[in-house]
């Protein structure tokens, strides 16, 4: 049918009646878009570009008499007729390219199925294989290929190609690239640097890589070409930890230690990332950047985290006396002073747990008090507060609990009675009942201050003893408190006490 | 399975879906049977993205973890290893390796979460077993969608990493904000550029980005209007203060981890008829908690004190609709009840856990101590003696709470008095080390460090200033029916969210003033956007932000967020990413250095 087409759009060409003939045929054996594909097709298989458009024409000239209009039609009417305009917008589009190609300056004469499998791809490499660079570029315009596959592609072989040609001076190359390559998207720079490197031009190939935004694909390159400082600033600027331990590790092994911390000393960041590295697997090398950088209180701090590691008393006591002299040279005292104290302390529990056979090295001041208070050694106990300057409040919390502990409510109570209690009697009653005490909890209540009396009286259980406090106080809230507490069976004539005591309260 | 993803503004989902495509794509790599050695941080992460079930598609037919010696037997035809990029895994990896049975050899491969590195491939070259891999791939894994409207990195104490660079160079962290960048490239790719890009604190990767950035325009339409970056380093002091949501007191009290809590099992045990009592369960009982489950997104972010109410009203709907059963009378009404029943059966049992979770965090809220420590944190954001030693933490370090405890008030009392007088500082510190050890003495120079605890210098308390400016401290919170941010905390409004608050309208200009005195500089850039792609808004419709924090968010900042998403005439809705889910507690644990920890 299609030759029938074929046929009709001859005739048609010259206005003549009998297209409607043909066309009225087609139409009756329903295949009128069969035929319409085929001629589209068909156009596809020629290569005289005369042929083409006659075969392509008839595209239109179905359309036209299908609507009975006789006028030129427009994209979007042509859009509106329901045959799908894509197989042909696409076939004009593949023989264009086709066309281009044949032309006898390329001379690839490529039939449209060859194209078709062979790819855009492909063709455009065969382009710029034989360096048609500008076709190429024209091609993957036209055919709207994406731009990283495409244009950029192009350029970038183009730029490779470039960077060869060993009769023009680095700077008219390197400026060429980058006028050509600006508007670009995706360029990889650090390839076409690569290409430059390899023909043996490596001054151009450190201009080209300063075009490439991505600083970490610039770094393998920098490295090849021995350029390691460049590289490791480049290696920083990425942002990539991965890629500066990469160059660290690199001049770990070309310097010698000295130019080595050199050069790190000149970029602190890839220090601070090379000192992590050696707080995990070498520690003795983060000993000598310290002390390369007379960092002393880096040094204090290395010299604490080390006397963990030892066993011996002997040798801990010589690591923290080593971090002392660090701490001082850095000037922090508190660090130094609480140090000493560690110190002192450790030799304290050395000494007695041979004297006494309590295990105590390590522990803190607070449970090593704890510990000799437990076991009635009240007097060691004391020296420690004393020469270590323990806040009265903590050491009475501290041996309140510790008595308590223990059950000692005897010397409990002899402690209670040594003088004033720097924090009142309540945290007394509240312990003791926290031991289920009540008996001793009882004791001091009577020692309480006003203000917490109602709290210690409900403590204890006492409800009578609270309400007479609360309203003796005439507090609303504690009389509000201790009614919340009051059992509505059990302490009727309590409450009813209370409420005219808040009634009276509230008055006030 | 992933339903808590698309209840948001934006399809989170699509995020999950590629990051299943590429985990799938690896694992057909290596084809045939496969055994996984997990680094055993990675399960929670990846609990987020994939189920067993996907990799049993897969062939995955083992899993172990990632320990020395030598690798359970199992017969497979490859060992996949998931591992981070450490070099202390890698020994692990080349023990294994190299203890392999000779005569029945699999085949290995190696899986870099969330990067390959090739710090880590030159150690196995080391070790001589590099060549026995015969894929080394990365699985780029940045943020991970948590939630319909959060993204997390599920990084390892991030701020930690952060400040343990020296300290000079705090700004100039690498490791996590590049991944952060690489995040975001990756979100942009698949939701469009953002077009308008607001920053604190974290100029280097804005610079940065903007130049990766360059030349990878994507054609899609941007989801997001506007990016904010947020530096914790901009807000020390909301994570110090103890949150006060339902959510954020599961967090605080029982820790939720990648979007998991394990609770005391006693209020869960089943009240079967005739097994009695004695088996009680003894695991703990562990709950997922997102928003795909309708009555925990209704409550998460309310203020605990107006959960109970909630409880109830839902509690009286749920016996309602039960009730139902009596009015149905025709066999179409029955039918109807019957097909609802699943549904409604789901909703009792949401209900009975949540209100035994409920009635753990009361025994703890209506305790004298939460109350007392509560007490003392709000005198310090409202400025109350912050200059002096506070007796409350005098008495608690006396009483040998639980450090952290201290550390956090302490910390916040720094930060309320933009730093303290020497002698305080000293005197705290002292008090510490005597009482938990001396060996505590590196985490008090850490805190130092990330400027949580600090002498004060000449310069004046600036925080009163910020406090007025940016009203972060509400006197009437409301907690029931809150009318402004602040009920997440009962009264604090979180400085980070306020600022958020405050870019959206009026902006950042109105504040100027304040923004001086915050650390580090801020910044605006604006994207290229391709033509063609702009955003042609409709009127009443909202603006979109992603907020970035970097170092780590809250529950209760999230909480914030959602509030001002829903807020009517806000105008804008927030989309949450963050480097970690942080409390005060985690966070003041990543910074802790135990030097008795690392013992051989």
């Amino acid at each position: 049918m299609a030759g029938i087409l074929y046929l009709m759009a001859f005739v048609l060409q010259k206005e003549s009646q009998k297209a409607d003939e043909y066309l009225r045929e087609i139409k009756e054996q329903s295949l009128l878009s069969e035929a319409v594909r085929q001629c589209v097709e068909a156009a596809g298989h020629e290569h005289e570009p005369e042929t083409q458009k006659t075969l392509l024409r008839r595209h239109f000239t179905y359309r036209r008499n299908d609507n009975t209009h006789w006028f030129t039609p427009s994209l979007s009417q042509l859009l509106s007729l329901n045959f799908p305009p894509e197989q042909f917008v696409s076939m004009c589009r593949d023989l264009r390219v086709l066309n281009a190609v044949r032309d006898y300056t390329v001379g690839i004469p490529l039939t449209h199925t060859q194209f078709k499998q062979m790819t855009v791809q492909v063709l455009i490499d065969r382009l710029v294989y034989r360096k048609l660079y500008p076709l190429a570029i024209e091609v993957c315009r036209y055919l709207k290929t994406p731009e990283y596959q495409g244009v950029s592609r192009v350029l970038k072989h183009w730029a490779c190609y470039k960077v060869q040609q060993k009769e023009e001076s680095d700077e008219v190359i390197a400026k060429a690239v980058s006028v050509k390559l600006a508007d670009a998207a995706g360029i990889s720079y650090s390839e076409i640097a690569t290409k430059a490197y390899e023909s043996g031009r490596t001054e151009l190939a450190i201009k080209l890589l300063e075009f490439e935004p991505r600083s970490g694909e610039q770094v393998p390159l920098l490295l090849k070409m021995k350029k390691s400082p460049l590289a490791l600033s480049k290696a920083i600027e990425s942002g990539d930890t991965d890629l500066v331990y990469t160059v660290v590790m690199y001049l770990k092994n070309e310097l010698n230690r000295g130019d080595f911390f050199m050069m790190l000393r000149n970029q602190p960041v890839a220090l601070s990332l090379y000192k992590q590295f050696c707080k995990h697997q070498e520690q003795d090398t983060l000993k000598d950047l310290f002390n390369q950088d007379d960092d002393h209180e880096e040094l204090g701090n290395f010299y604490v985290k080390a006397s963990y590691k030892d066993q011996r008393l002997e040798a801990r006591v010589a690591l923290l006396q080593s971090a002392v002299d660090e701490y001082y040279k850095a000037k922090n005292d508190f660090s130094a002073k609480t140090t000493e104290d560690e110190m002192r302390l450790l030799r304290f529990q050395r000494k007695l747990e041979e004297e006494k056979g309590e295990q105590l090295v390590g522990f803190s001041l607070h449970d090593t008090m704890t510990t000799l208070l437990s076991v009635g050694l009240h007097k060691h106990a004391e020296q420690l507060y004393k020469d270590f300057r323990v806040p009265d409040k903590r050491f009475w919390w501290l041996k309140l609990k510790a008595l308590a502990e223990k059950e000692d409510w005897e010397e409990l109570e002899k402690f209670g009675k040594t003088k004033k209690s720097p924090i009142g009697y309540l945290p007394f009653v509240e312990v003791c009942i926290k031991h289920h005490n009540k008996y001793e909890a009882k004791k001091y209540v009577s020692k309480v201050t006003p203000e917490q009396k109602v709290k210690a009286h409900l403590a204890v259980g006492d409800m009578e003893g609270a309400a007479e406090a609360a309203i003796e106080r005439r507090n609303e809230s504690e009389i509000s408190t201790v009614l919340s507490r009051c059992s509505a069976t059990t302490d009727h004539l309590l409450m009813e006490r209370l409420n005219r005591a808040k009634a009276t309260a509230v008055k006030k | 399975m992933a339903s808590h993803l698309f209840c948001g503004r934006v399809n989170l989902n699509i995020l999950r879906e590629a990051a299943r495509k590429d985990l799938r794509e690896f694992l057909d790599k290596c084809s045939g049977s496969k055994a996984i050695v997990w680094d055993e941080y990675l399960t929670g992460p990846f609990g987020l993205i994939a189920q067993y079930s996907l990799l049993k598609e897969h062939e995955v037919e083992k899993m172990f973890t990632l320990k020395g010696g030598r690798i359970p037997s199992a017969a497979v035809k490859n060992i996949v290893f998931f591992v981070r990029p450490r070099l202390e895994l890698m020994d692990i990896i080349a023990e294994n390796v190299a203890s392999e049975d000779k005569l029945k050899p699999r085949e290995f491969h190696i899986l870099f979460v969330p990067r390959r590195s090739l710090l880590c491939e030159q150690r196995l070259k080391e070790k001589g077993v590099l060549n026995s891999f015969t894929n080394i791939d990365e699985y780029i894994l940045d943020l991970i969608p948590y939630d319909g409207d959060l993204l997390s990195m599920e990084s390892e104490s991030s701020f930690r990493v952060r400040q343990s660079l020296n300290e000079c160079y705090l700004e100039n962290d690498q490791t996590s904000l590049y991944h952060a960048a690489k995040g975001l490239m990756t979100l942009q790719a698949l939701y469009g550029t953002i077009p308008q890009i607001f920053a604190f604190h974290v100029a280097n990767m804005m610079l940065r980005m903007k130049r990766e950035f360059a030349g990878s325009h994507t054609q899609i339409l941007p989801v997001f209007d506007t990016l904010l970056l947020l530096d914790r380093n901009v807000d020390l002091l909301t994570p110090l203060a103890t949150q006060l949501t339902y959510e954020g007191l599961i967090d605080e009290i029982y820790g939720i981890t990648n979007g998991y809590v394990k609770l005391p099992p006693e209020k869960f045990a089943q009240k079967k008829q005739g097994e009695g009592g004695k088996d009680l369960p003894t695991e703990p009982k562990k709950l997922q908690l997102n928003s795909a489950e309708e009555l925990y997104a209704e409550i998460r972010d309310k203020n605990f004190n107006a959960v109970g109410a909630a409880l109830s009203k839902k509690a009286k709907i749920i016996s309602a609709a039960f009730e139902e059963r009596h009015n149905a009378k025709t066999v179409g009404e029955i039918k109807q009840f019957v097909s609802q029943l699943p549904h409604m059966q789901a909703a009792r049992g949401s209900l009975a856990n949540h209100t035994s979770i409920a009635e753990l965090i009361k025994d703890i809220t209506i305790s004298e101590d939460f109350f007392d420590s509560l007490t003392v944190e709000q005198e310090f954001m409202t400025g109350v003696d912050t200059d002096k030693v506070s007796t409350y933490i005098e008495d608690c370090i006396a009483q040998k709470d639980p450090l952290i405890k201290i550390l956090r008030l302490v910390c916040m009392q720094s930060v309320c008095n933009n730093g303290l007088k020497q002698k305080v500082l000293d005197y705290y510190k002292k008090e510490i080390l005597q009482t938990y050890g001396y060996k505590h003495i590196l985490t008090l120079k850490n805190l130092e460090k990330v400027g949580l605890l600090k002498p004060q210098s000449t310069m004046r308390n600036n925080y009163p200033t910020i406090r007025k400016t940016l009203k972060l401290w509400m006197e009437d919170a409301n907690e029931q029916n809150p009318n402004d941010i602040s009920y997440v905390y009962s009264g604090y409004a979180p400085l980070s969210v306020r600022l958020t608050q405050v870019l959206a309208r009026p902006g950042w200009r109105s504040i100027e003033e304040v923004l001086k005195i915050l650390p580090g500089p801020h910044f605006e850039e604006r994207q290229q956007v391709p033509t063609g792609l702009h955003k042609k808004r409709q009127p009443g419709e909202n603006r979109t932000t992603l907020v970035f924090f970097l170092g780590g968010v809250t529950y209760a900042e999230i909480a914030a967020l959602r509030f001002l998403s829903h807020m009517e005439d806000s105008g804008t809705e927030y989309i949450i990413a963050t480097t970690k889910l942080i409390n005060g507690t985690s966070w003041i644990k990543s910074l802790m250095d135990n030097p008795e920890e690392n013992l051989p």
